[in-house]
């Protein structure tokens, strides 16, 4: 009877065992950092499962789909979001929301009405907002032999490249040889003006910063007629084309990484990338040009003398619950606990690439210490900031990881000289038009023109 | 009086029933295993092959014949597969074949520290095939990977091993030779050991050169380990995936995606699974066919 009751109670101390999953490394370390807080507050014990970044969906899709209950929370990537929920993978928050209040008031309207949301419904909590800036060197735009020489060449003052055309005269004067003078010093091996993120996965956001500005559109909202081969889009491509001969020869391998450290290895001049970036760039740990980092806004093009820019939101990160889990309420409990009580701490430290996605993320300049003032945090919180209040979304419908990476294959082959723009970008159409009609066209378009609606109402769509 | 025939084997028969019945039972859970993980998918995948299913969108499946099939034969992104995963083949699986032919004629003979030098040259099979992946990503780094950076002292310029279209797929081959030319060289120099000295010296007796041993002694008696090595690589190298994903993920474009790495997008990226099968199906055949080739190739030098 004792050893009854002992074993009774045991089972109720016991805390309850939750498995998260998500991509591998920093972006963890918060599950890592606040296990024993969760254990204290929650009587949850996290058994955390990094995997590749690529290979994040699957494995996810592969367990939804057998319902095996293998995950209870899941980093997702937002993209996915609309079909785990269209799929009935994923436990529905509003209930919870109710209960235990995530203030998403506080978060970004991208992030809050379309990365967290399906069919009116909240499945996921914010935890990484990922947009897309420009990054550069401002000690090299402020040195004067530098500004000298490229009035002499260009006919107008070296600033901070606005429109596409001011970017590849930038990018085109900083390429620099070996033995090749910059800022006064002979190089030791060769400089850069650019890069970009070159592998298939990605590639399509740094050519879709070009094509969103210049009026693109991912389909038709009718006929659903692919916009990808619009003359916006072979523009931007041959944009892309020109920006190619300033970028390391090996840009089209790039991925996350490689891109990050060619700029903070002090061998690129600018870069467009996630904001984890400057927040890396500014920790002597992980960076050769600290404090010499300005952030600005993505280029655009001169419309009614404005600049139009839209810099692409690929990737992000939100928070969910799988259907099967074995104890929804305490996991909502705890992703409820990164998104609002420690995201300020998460999104502010070097360590991880989370990045920020409420406005108080972008109110407390002073929690971001690895500047070396609050004032260049100010900066780069401002720079963070004008870049997301125009942020172009990502398409967030069933097949989407097919459409972007039949389209990289096709940017990447016309980079590397296989075809032309036009020849590569009508390739892309054809192939999208396949995997539209074999997706079921007439679901896809009612889902596509409900993105649209929702973009529309965000201000985020013309 | 003796036992009536049809009760004595008839008690035969009894007996033998037993025995099959129990002999049956302590194989059925091999059956079982077999059946569940070797059988069933493959009857299962092969109906797979024959369906439309796409479980992003939540649909069902449809069975749809041969469309899959036909589908293979218009898929220009797979034909380019198939021909990267030739070059694999004919460069890759033949330069491990003429490397670890000629390190395990060098290894065939004793000397000092024989067996620390075939370990040594065992080591890169020895490593996992990510952490190959990964220290062949370092290594042809442009700016600062060693191999460039020797080109430079040579005064040659630096290659784009994973950047460019024209280099990727040999960049990928040649990290697959450095990984799995010590799988033949140990397996050569395992064959050319059983080969009896006396055969070497019967032909030295009757007066043959070296190379002439080498044709008509050693290459014949090697014959069978040479096709089963060559048989095993090609299957492997038919299966490439682990370089191609940590080096290049195919790219750029296309250019170094092999036929393995693409059925691996379709089925697990794109979770189009019956078109998927059909892809799988289409390697099996492939493989089948080849190492009937070799095989039959290996039972004529028996026969003769």
């Amino acid at each position: 009877m004792v050893s009854l009751f002992l074993l009774g109670v045991a089972s109720c101390a016991q805390a309850v065992k939750l498995v998260v999953i998500g991509d591998a490394g920093h972006n963890l370390k918060p599950f890592e950092w606040y296990a024993q807080t969760f254990k204290e507050k929650f009587d949850v014990e996290l058994e955390v499962i990094g995997v590749p970044f690529g290979e994040v969906y699957e494995k996810e899709k592969m367990e939804l789909i057998g319902q095996t209950g293998a995950y209870d929370i899941m980093i997702v990537f937002p993209k996915f979001l609309a079909e785990f929920a269209a799929n009935g993978w994923l436990y529905p928050l509003d209930e919870f929301i109710a209960k235990l209040d995530p203030k998403m008031e506080d978060v970004t309207p991208g992030y809050r009405d379309f990365y967290c949301k399906y069919g009116g419904k909240v499945y996921a909590l914010p935890y990484d907002g990922d947009i897309l800036n420009l990054y550069y060197r401002k000690d090299l735009l402020e040195n004067e032999e530098e500004k000298a020489n490229f009035k002499a060449k260009y006919g107008y003052d070296l600033k901070v490249p606005e429109t596409w055309d001011e970017f590849l005269n930038v990018a085109e004067f900083f390429t620099r040889k070996k033995g090749e003078k910059l800022a006064g010093q002979v190089l030791e091996r060769a400089f850069y003006g650019t890069a970009y993120y070159g592998q298939k996965d990605q590639i399509f956001a740094w050519w879709g910063n070009i094509f969103s500005s210049l009026g693109g559109v991912y389909f038709n909202e009718e006929t659903m007629e692919p916009g990808i081969n619009s003359e916006a889009g072979v523009k931007a491509l041959e944009i892309m084309k020109t920006m190619h001969q300033y970028c390391p020869p090996d840009v089209l391998a790039y991925g996350y990484e490689e891109l990050k450290d060619v700029f903070l290895q002090g061998d690129c001049f600018m870069v467009v990338q996630w904001p984890c970036v400057g927040k890396k760039g500014a920790d002597a740990n992980q960076s050769k040009i600290v404090g010499k980092i300005g952030v600005a806004h993505v280029p655009g093009v001169k419309k009614d003398g404005e600049i139009y820019y839209r810099p692409l939101m690929p990737c992000g990160r939100v928070l969910a619950i799988a259907a099967e889990s074995k104890d929804p309420w305490k996991a909502y409990q705890v992703i409820q606990y990164l998104s609002l009580e420690t995201s300020l701490d998460d999104v502010s430290t070097a360590e991880t690439g989370l990045d920020p996605y409420r406005y108080s993320h972008f109110n407390h300049p002073e929690a971001y210490e690895m500047f070396e003032n609050v004032e260049d945090a100010k900066i780069y919180l401002a720079g963070v900031q004008q870049n997301m209040e125009k942020g172009y979304p990502e398409m967030v419908l069933p097949g989407t990881v097919e459409y972007e990476e039949t389209l990289g294959v096709e940017i990447s082959r016309a980079l590397s000289g296989e075809k032309t723009p036009k020849q590569a970008l009508d390739d892309a159409a054809k192939a999208w038009t396949e995997i539209l009609n074999r997706l079921g066209k007439e679901n896809q378009k009612k889902m596509y023109q409900e993105l649209v609606k929702g973009w529309r109402a965000a201000g985020l769509w013309e | 009086m003796g036992i009536p025939t049809r009760f004595l084997f008839g008690g035969v028969l009894m007996r033998k029933k037993r025995i099959s019945v129990v002999a049956l039972l302590f194989v059925l859970p091999v059956i079982a295993i077999l059946l569940a993980i070797s059988i069933f998918p493959l009857i299962y995948s092969f109906y797979l092959s024959l369906c439309q299913w796409d479980i992003g969108t939540g649909a069902s499946r449809t069975f749809i014949g041969a469309r899959n099939y036909l589908r293979l034969f218009t898929d220009a992104r797979l034909w380019g597969a198939l021909r990267n995963t030739g070059l694999e083949l004919l460069l890759g699986v033949g330069s491990q074949f003429l490397l670890g032919l000629a390190l395990a004629l060098l290894l065939n003979r004793p000397f000092r520290g024989r067996n620390l030098v075939v370990t040594l040259f065992l080591l890169p099979m020895m490593i996992s095939p990510v952490v190959v992946g990964c220290i062949w990503k370092i290594i042809y780094h442009y700016q600062y990977g060693p191999l460039n950076f020797l080109l430079e002292r040579l005064k040659l310029n630096s290659v784009n091993w994973l950047g460019s279209n024209q280099v990727s797929i040999y960049s990928i081959i040649l990290a697959d030779i450095w990984e799995w030319t010590p799988f033949v060289m140990i397996t050569l120099l395992a064959g050319l050991q059983a080969i009896p000295d006396e055969l070497y010296e019967a032909a030295r007796v009757d007066g043959a050169t070296r190379l002439g041993t080498f044709f008509w002694v050693v290459l014949p008696l090697l014959r069978p380990v040479m096709i089963i090595a060559i048989l095993i690589r090609v299957m492997d190298a038919f299966k490439i995936f682990d370089l191609v994903a940590l080096l290049t993920m195919g790219g750029p474009g296309q250019s170094s995606e092999t036929i393995a790495f693409y059925n691996y997008l379709t089925g697990f990226k794109y979770f189009s699974m019956g078109y998927a099968s059909s892809m799988a199906y289409l390697q099996l055949a492939i493989i089948v066919i080849i190492a009937n080739v070799f095989l039959k190739s290996w039972k004529g030098r028996e026969i003769s």
